[in-house]
């Protein structure tokens, strides 16, 4: 959910509320009225009534059915209201209704008393005798004899009772009550939505135009992370941000400039000094070469020289000149990786890639090891998918497509042939090595698998690091160390092609490094 | 009569080491020590064979390669070179030296180099005296189904087609055609047309016979033309 669309139903949901709220107010501001009104109308009318006539409860107890017929006129325009007499318990003497009263019904005597006596409280509900309940306004005034016996005792109550309509009537336009629901309730109701709706459109508006710049910085910022650092660099310095406003959104947008400045300046040191070092590595290489192509020409001059005079020198400095030679070759081998290492990191640097069947390509660099593998007693292998299947019918030669990629075949051969050389260097006599390749899940897997010593796993993690040099592992062949760039190459290789390089190894077992190429599509 | 060999390197001691392995093969040998000085000296009196050092004062290697194509010498070049990118190579091979060799090499590998260049050399140009004397023995066209190879033309049709290649495509192709049936590994194919014996160059034959099938073959991933023999080589189908 955006922030957008919370803010609106936000201001949606107060809009509605507030609208019911006020509503209920006036309702209920409008029903006090009512019954103010009312009870105040009806006390009024009863007082005059009472002080009018003297002989009231003398007339009931004289000519009831004649009581009867006047309490009935004093109501006749008051088609909602009704006047009794009151026994002092409460018990209905005398209605100017028609209605069979319950002989036995008591009007209760609280709100009668509180009326009497609070005359200046603003209204009273009490028992509505045809109905039993107490929903309605009640006038009362005390009735007295007219001569006075004892005292001036009360010897019953004038009781009105006045419906302000809230209960349902008979009558369609009954009171003013429904005349409000019907006034103000179906068309008000409607306004009050309308009101509503446009509020929030409103605030809506207001909201995106608010928000707007929130939105080009989040835009801005999606770029960069898609695009990296230099985004928005090169064609115009600030186009990739927003122009910054005065508000909250342009001080975020500012610090946003000052942080993505201060990245663009750390970023381009951090090239500048990578750039550095690869040139300093490549250069270090270009110029290393000249001074030892020099020492090996003197050297193999030197062995050569000796090879074809026979004993002009001892045996001891010949092994001399042997052990210069070969510690030389391995220095040039070196420096040649170093150079190659940085000219494989340049940015610049593309691949040459072409279609080819990998398969085949591993057969041939069997082929190519394989008078080396021979001579140290290694058997070494290119394994096909296909070989443990019979003759196969064409269709399912399709079920296991041949391992195609595109792959820069020089450089390609040339991780493979530097696993194949690391392989042969740890290999004991008997071992064997295979190489494989087959497709899963589009992606091209290239494996070399040997049964050699294997690979402590404290060096697995770092195997393919630059100059990591294992402490266990030292190549029986050569007494080197595993140290180099053979394998930092490879991993090199594998990156440039999109793919992967990952190696198991189970000591004393073998070891297995897996390259992993995206397929041909 | 020893072959002339003429060297072209800046650095003294190298040269030094150059001459005295190249004498001591039996060629005769001259030296320079910058580009200007190889190209008036080859202008002069031309040598069988030149072996030019990539970088060099005043003119380097390239340079001279260009200048003394531009004026008709077929003297083959063997460049050598610090740098080892496939970008130098190419340049190198396209600018008219005819191989290569990355700093440090052996002197074996360059010896053999240098040999493999000159038996080319020669090679053509008795080829080229037959020609002239209009006794051909080569044959004057290969047949293989669809396939038609006129060496003399150096043209290929295929299937009616008249297909264009790069000089080595064309001697891969013919060296196959030549052959058909009989199957070649990397290595053997690297020394009969490149002329290389050094190990390491192999991907090149690689790289060539996925171009002759990208630009013979109906689907490249099937071939029926140069087909593989898995774990021994290639080699063209037997004429049907």
């Amino acid at each position: 959910m955006t922030v957008r669309l919370k803010l609106a139903l936000t201001i949606f949901a107060t809009g509605i509320v507030t609208a019911l709220l006020v509503i209920a107010a006036v309702i209920y501001a409008f029903q006090r009225f009512e019954h103010e009104t009312t009870y105040r109308r009806g006390t009024a009318f009863l007082g005059r009534v009472v002080a009018n006539n003297d002989y009231l409860f003398e007339t009931f107890e004289s000519e009831p059915d004649k009581f009867r017929g006047w309490l009935r006129n004093m109501v006749l325009f008051e088609p909602d209201t009704q006047l009794y007499l009151l026994a002092l318990d409460g018990a209905v003497l005398a209605t100017s209704g028609s209605a069979k009263i319950a002989p036995d019904f008591k009007v209760a005597l609280k709100p009668v008393l509180q009326a009497i006596g609070q005359p200046d409280a603003a209204y009273v509900m009490g028992d509505d005798p045809e109905r039993m309940d107490a929903n309605a306004v009640v006038a009362v005034q005390p009735v007295r004899r007219a001569t006075m016996q004892a005292g001036d005792a009360v010897v019953g109550y004038l009781y009105l009772v006045l419906h302000t309509g809230q209960l349902p009537s008979s009558e369609p336009n009954d009171g003013r009550w429904a005349a409000l629901r019907m006034s103000f309730g179906r068309p008000a109701l409607g306004l009050i939505l309308a009101i509503v709706t446009v509020t929030t459109l409103a605030a809506v508006l207001i909201i995106v135009s608010v928000t707007r710049p929130l939105q080009r910085l989040t835009d801005a910022v999606a770029t960069i992370s898609q695009r990296g650092l230099d985004a928005g660099l090169t064609d115009a310095p600030q186009s990739a941000l927003p122009p910054a406003t005065r508000d909250e959104f342009g001080q975020l947008t500012r610090a946003f400039e000052m942080m993505l400045a201060t990245l663009r300046k750390q970023w381009g040191e951090l090239r500048r000094l990578d750039h550095f070092r690869r040139e300093g590595v490549s250069n270090l290489s270009h110029d290393l070469r000249s001074p030892l192509t020099a020492t090996v020409a003197c050297l193999e001059t030197l062995d050569a020289r000796w090879g074809h005079h026979g004993s002009e020198a001892g045996a001891d400095d010949r092994r001399l000149v042997e052990v210069a030679l070969r510690n030389t070759r391995n220095a040039a081998r070196l420096v040649q990786s170093l150079g190659d290492l940085a000219k494989l990191d340049e940015p610049e640097f593309k691949l040459h890639a072409e279609v080819v069947d990998v398969g085949e390509l591993l057969d041939d660099i069997a082929v190519r090891f394989a008078e080396r593998a021979a001579k140290q007693g290694v058997e070494l292998v290119a394994e096909h998918a296909a070989d443990e299947m019979r003759p196969l019918p064409f269709a399912e030669r399709a079920a296991s497509p041949p391992p195609v990629a595109a792959v820069d075949i020089e450089l390609f051969e040339r991780a493979i042939a530097n696993l194949v050389d690391n392989a042969l260097k740890f290999c004991p006599r008997g071992a064997r090595i295979a190489l494989a390749a087959q497709v899963r899940d589009g992606k091209v897997e290239v494996s070399v698998a040997d049964t050699g010593p294997g690979i402590a796993a404290a060096d697995l993690p770092h195997l393919f690091d630059r100059f990591y040099q294992s402490r266990q592992s030292v190549a029986p062949a050569t007494g080197e160390g595993g140290k180099g760039l053979g394998l930092a190459i490879v991993k090199r290789i594998a990156e440039l092609h999109n793919g992967a390089v990952s190696v198991a190894s189970v000591p004393g077992e073998g070891t297995k490094v897996l390259l992993s190429l995206p397929g041909n599509p | 009569m020893p072959a002339h060999i003429l060297v072209a390197e800046d650095q003294t001691d190298i040269r030094d080491l150059l001459v005295m392995n190249l004498r001591g093969a039996g060629y005769e040998v001259s030296a320079v020590g910058d580009g200007e000085q190889a190209l008036a000296r080859q202008l002069e009196s031309p040598a069988d064979l030149l072996v030019l050092d990539l970088m060099m004062p005043r003119m380097d290697g390239l340079e001279v390669c260009k200048a003394l194509r531009a004026k008709g010498s077929a003297a083959p070049i063997l460049m050598l070179t610090a740098k080892s990118t496939e970008l130098d190579r190419v340049l190198g091979l396209e600018l008219g030296a005819d191989d290569y060799l990355t700093k440090p090499f052996s002197l074996a590998e360059l010896l053999a180099r240098v040999k493999a260049l000159l038996r080319r050399a020669d090679l053509l140009a008795a080829a080229q005296a037959n020609n002239a004397s209009g006794q051909q023995k080569v044959l004057s066209s290969i047949r293989n189904g669809e396939l038609e190879i006129l060496p003399a033309k150096r043209q290929v049709r295929y299937r009616g087609e008249a297909i264009d290649f790069t000089a080595l495509e064309f001697d891969l192709l013919l060296h196959f055609a030549s052959h058909p049936g009989h199957v070649f590994s990397r290595a053997q194919l690297l020394n009969a047309v490149w002329g290389y014996t050094h190990d390491g160059y192999e991907h090149t034959v690689t790289t060539h016979i996925n171009r002759l099938r990208a630009k013979l073959e109906a689907d490249p991933m099937r071939p029926e033309l140069i087909l593989t023999a898995r774990g021994a080589g290639y080699k063209m189908r037997d004429s049907p």
